[in-house]
């Protein structure tokens, strides 16, 4: 039955038999376009106009074979820095974690790593029960009753949680369109903010923080009357604020307040759902995705009931089929761009549900005590550096009065920069130079320790930090 | 039939970490901080994970299963290459705030696919950070707005787009401001240069088009529709869902076009993955590139002290542009994405054209084949081509009106029976502007054999009669579902016992 695949014509030496292997029907053109009555394969592209022809071909470099890719694919990967090759304090949104052997081994089954999105729900059941439980275990976790299939990534999941806090509440708005953010929200992820929220209008103003990191809930009352307010538990340089849990009270029930969290946190830290949060966000990585060079990731995006039906994104539900059978299927659907068009609540479309699989493999592994432990070990790697650096005399920690959860700030006696690039030279990614985030902090060194960080390795960096804060004294 | 959390075990199953570093009690949070309730979540072994998991993908349609005919979405078949390449340190263990010298291989990677990328849709710079094509969309689109504000056409308010074009378009121009002015297509499918000329004016700031379009016909005007749109003033925007039909043949930038967006995940096989991840990165003519979401790598020789992290002595860097939107996410972009579509643009290079005309053949063969097992079998009056043409691009749309108004079969119910044939199906009801639509697109990476199967089995779906179509699919996982059922009885989590007394 299959037919010959013997190539009978070689344009390019070498070419066709580098693509056959993804091109089942090389070979066999003629046989096909001769069974539609066709001469040659040019025929098919009879409908484009010359004037818009490409002439010749395409100025790029051979096709190569599966060997070479993979040797130049070595090649130059090979020859980056990957962070387990160093000993990396290097967090800032990202962090390092564990992933169990059995989440990659599932992942990459053909059935769910080539499936597009489940549209035909009889053939799709497995990707959409395994989303309908990623939306009931991060329902537990957050602590509120809904949860979406994922956004593109954390960033994009708090701005599309403020622009439907603008949907929800701009109605009964004392200051309409106007949303609160907290001052330490990293620039990047306000700039996503900034573009999503300016087509409708929306003005992003700043919650003023005291000065041992914490929110000042003196100016949170401001807020109170705007459509919401962003904040981070932990904050973005690693605080878990006691001032978080009462916002809510400050704020009112008309102004929703959103958190972005950590996930991996909740284990020990307290649910926003739990202390009024009305939506939650945050970056899923922690939890069942590599880091891979900032993408892709999930958007984690969870709500309470008034949202629901202005809420972006996917959801699925369960239902029944027509033998009375549970089956789940995608619902609410006419929120979204493919039924509403441009008066959908968002245009997402493609989202990362695989990398939201891999976060619910991850969760299912873990259990309830697993995930407390992680988020253990991951608070005590934060409290031994702590311990250790703030033995340095010639540095300072500027919050140690503050939990922290991953990372905090270290204040060095010059350019955090300049430290960054010592501690390069001895083979260890020592931070994040929050300069690039706040410009009047050029000597503040973000050190983020996760679950992989060991005891030796915090030792290491200790020595290193004071060495190189002493010379920069003498200095 | 079980879910997760029916099948939670003992407190403490589940789980082997180390110990931590210091004991549990030096955490010492406040009562405020400390979280009261655990997260009712599974407790369960790694083979029960694992039974439950392959349990599921076993319930589940993938390109690996079967013929995945599903119009605009480009399922292709996904090398296991690039899941091995997308797995090294190298890109797997990056973080995207480390230095530039310790990821040049990485951003010499990026350029090259900029570079590849730029080529093959004739623009003159693409940013890489977009993480779907809905995302590239709204980035383009918000890049054209900055640049109509520099230059004070402020006015400039209104985007056009065809009544056939995909939901995201109108969403994404609507996110960022824009009033949507549709634009009603010809009889025949394709845009009407008439109904574009009526509608533009002082107010018109973007047209979005896709190339060939969502009937999977070649737009043969397009070059004047570009006309009329920039003789108003306007910029033309390209949807590059359907750019597999064209790599090598013709170009966005040959139309006119002045920004596009690429689907690495449907031209360049980044798998879909059940909905995502995706990448769409953007490309833009000149005048546009100062407006891109940064960073954007460049290249130039290597300076003295740079040759030990350098490759092939160039230097690889980030760049801002200078009056970049900023960022619409928070790091690169989908970096995996980018370098599994890498792997897979390294397999044909410039044989690209090869893969394109190969997805053309297969389509118009399939299309062939169709009508061809059709009329052998009596039941060709029961469809037709969605919109008159010769030849189709990539894919093509049948209406299944005629079989809807004769015998009461929908394009549902073949869609249902070829469930039952062991294929997904195409997909249904769009574009809107065929009536009982299915718009069917094979890919290049199905073999003749497939192709005649299928058509084999779509003609022996039309003979069933229509009472045995309605209750299909039979042989599924489960059979219909009932979507009303879902959306008036909301049951959007696992609903525990304890919560419901």
């Amino acid at each position: 039955m299959t037919g010959t695949r013997t190539v009978k014509h070689t344009p390019r030496r070498g070419v066709v038999i580098i693509m056959v292997d993804q091109l089942p029907n090389l070979g066999r053109e003629q046989e096909m376009l001769a069974e539609m009555g066709l001469a040659h394969i040019d025929d098919l592209f009879s409908d484009i106009p010359p004037h818009v022809r490409m002439q010749g071909d395409l100025p790029l470099r051979g096709p190569q074979s599966e060997e070479e890719i993979i040797a130049d694919a070595n090649r130059l990967l090979g020859s980056n820095v990957a962070l387990g090759d160093r000993v990396s304090f290097l967090g800032a949104g990202l962090y390092r974690n564990y992933i169990p052997a059995a989440v990659f081994a599932m992942i990459t089954r053909g059935e769910f790593l080539t499936a597009y999105t489940p549209y035909q729900p009889e053939v799709s059941q497995g990707m959409l029960q395994a989303m309908w439980e990623f939306q009931t275990l991060l329902s537990e976790l957050l602590g509120l009753p809904i949860a979406n299939l994922s956004l593109y990534d954390g960033s994009s999941a708090s701005a599309e949680a403020l622009t439907c806090a603008v949907r929800v509440h701009n109605r009964k708005a004392t200051q309409k369109n106007v949303v609160y953010v907290s001052q330490l929200i990293t620039p990047d992820k306000i700039s996503v903010m900034q573009n999503y929220c300016q087509g409708g209008g929306i003005e992003i103003r700043m919650l003023k923080h005291n000065g041992d990191g914490t929110i000042n809930l003196e100016s949170a009352k401001e807020a109170a009357g705007s459509c919401g307010v962003y904040v981070e538990q932990p904050n973005p340089i690693g605080i878990l604020d006691g001032g978080i849990p009462l916002l809510k009270e400050i704020i009112g029930p008309n102004t929703a307040l959103i958190v972005g969290v950590q996930p991996v946190s909740l284990g020990v830290v307290e649910a926003p759902g739990n202390y009024g949060a009305d939506m939650v966000v945050g970056e899923g990585q922690p939890l069942g995705s590599p880091i891979t060079a900032g993408g892709p990731l999930y958007g984690i995006f969870a709500c309470s009931k008034p949202y629901l039906r202005l809420m972006p994104g996917r959801i699925v539900g369960r239902s029944i089929d027509v033998d009375g059978k549970v089956a789940y299927c995608l619902t609410l659907s006419t929120r979204e761009q493919h039924i509403r068009r441009h008066r959908a609540t968002s245009n997402i479309c493609t989202n990362e549900t695989l990398i939201a699989l891999m976060g619910a493999m991850h969760m299912a592994l873990l259990g309830p005590e697993g995930l407390n432990h992680l988020a253990v070990r991951n608070m005590t790697a934060c409290i031994l550096a702590k311990q250790k650096l703030s033995e340095i005399q010639t540095i300072a920690l500027p919050h140690i009065g503050s939990h922290h959860f991953n990372e905090f700030v270290v204040e060095l006696p010059g350019k955090a920069k300049d430290c960054l690039d010592y501690l390069d030279e001895n083979g260890i990614v020592g931070g994040f130079n929050l300069n690039s985030w706040y410009s009047n902090r050029t000597n503040w060194l973000l050190v983020t320790v996760t679950d992989q960080t060991k005891a030796e390795e915090i030792e290491l960096l200790a020595a290193h930090l004071a060495l190189w804060s002493s010379k920069a004294v003498a200095a | 039939m079980s879910n997760l959390f029916e099948h939670s075990g003992a407190i403490g199953k589940g789980y082997s970490q180390p110990e931590p570093l210091l004991p549990a009690h030096s955490i010492g949070l406040p009562e405020n901080l400390t979280r009261k309730k655990a997260a009712r979540w599974p407790r369960l072994s790694e083979p029960e994970m694992v039974r439950h998991y392959t349990w599921l993908s076993k319930r589940n349609f993938g390109i690996d299963t079967g013929f995945y005919p599903l119009g605009s979405c480009t399922m292709k078949h996904n090398p296991r290459i690039n899941e091995v390449i997308a797995q090294l340190p190298g890109i797997a263990d990056i973080h995207p705030h480390q230095p530039e010298h310790h990821v040049q291989g990485l951003l010499s990677i990026f350029h090259e696919m900029q570079e590849m990328l730029e080529i093959c849709a004739g623009m003159d710079q693409v940013t890489l950070q977009p993480v779907a094509g809905a995302q590239g969309e709204f980035t383009a689109v918000r890049c054209i707005q900055e640049y109509f504000k520099s230059r004070g056409e402020t006015q400039r308010t209104k985007v056009l787009v065809p009544d056939s074009a995909h939901g995201t378009n109108p969403a994404s121009a609507a996110m960022a401001g824009f009033e949507i002015v549709e634009i009603p297509s010809r009889e025949d499918g394709r845009i009407d240069l008439d109904a574009i000329a009526a509608a533009v004016d002082e107010q018109t700031a973007i047209m979005m088009i896709t190339n060939p379009n969502t009937l999977g016909l070649f737009e043969p005007e397009i070059a004047q529709a570009a006309e009329i749109v920039h003789q108003a003033g306007g910029q033309m925007y390209y949807d590059g869902a359907n750019f597999n039909a064209i790599l090598g043949i013709t170009s966005p930038g040959l139309m006119g076009f002045d920004a596009v967006h690429y689907n690495l995940h449907k031209t360049f096989s980044q798998p879909h993955g059940g909905g995502g991840p995706g990448s769409g990165p953007i490309g833009v003519k000149e005048h546009l590139a100062e407006y891109l979401p940064g960073p954007i790598v460049k290249k130039r020789p290597i300076m003295a002290g740079e040759e030990v992290y350098a490759i092939d002595d160039l230097w690889y860097g980030w760049y801002q542009p200078a009056n970049s939107i900023g960022k619409v996410q928070q790091w690169h972009g989908n970096a995996g994405a980018v370098v599994r579509s890498w792997a897979y643009y390294r397999r044909f290079g410039n044989g690209l054209r090869t893969m394109s005309q190969h997805a053309v053949l297969n389509s118009n063969y399939l299309r062939h084949a169709i009508f061809r097992e059709a009329k052998k079998a009596g039941v060709d009056d029961m469809f037709c081509d969605g919109a008159p043409t010769t030849v189709a691009k990539h894919e093509f749309t049948l209406s299944l009106l005629p079989a809807k108004e004769k015998y009461g079969i929908t394009a549902m119910d073949v869609a249902k029976g070829l469930l039952d044939k062991g294929y997904m199906a195409p997909t249904v009801y769009f574009p809107l502007v065929v009536p009982e639509c299915m718009m069917i697109e094979p890919t290049e990476t199905e073999s003749k054999e497939v192709l005649d199967t299928f058509a084999n089995h779509f003609v022996e779906v039309l003979q069933v009669d229509a009472e045995t179509l309605h209750a299909a699919p039979i042989s599924t996982p489960v059979r219909r579902v009932d979507e009303v059922y879902a959306a008036r009885n909301l049951c959007l989590r696992h609903p525990f016992e304890e919560d419901e007394q």
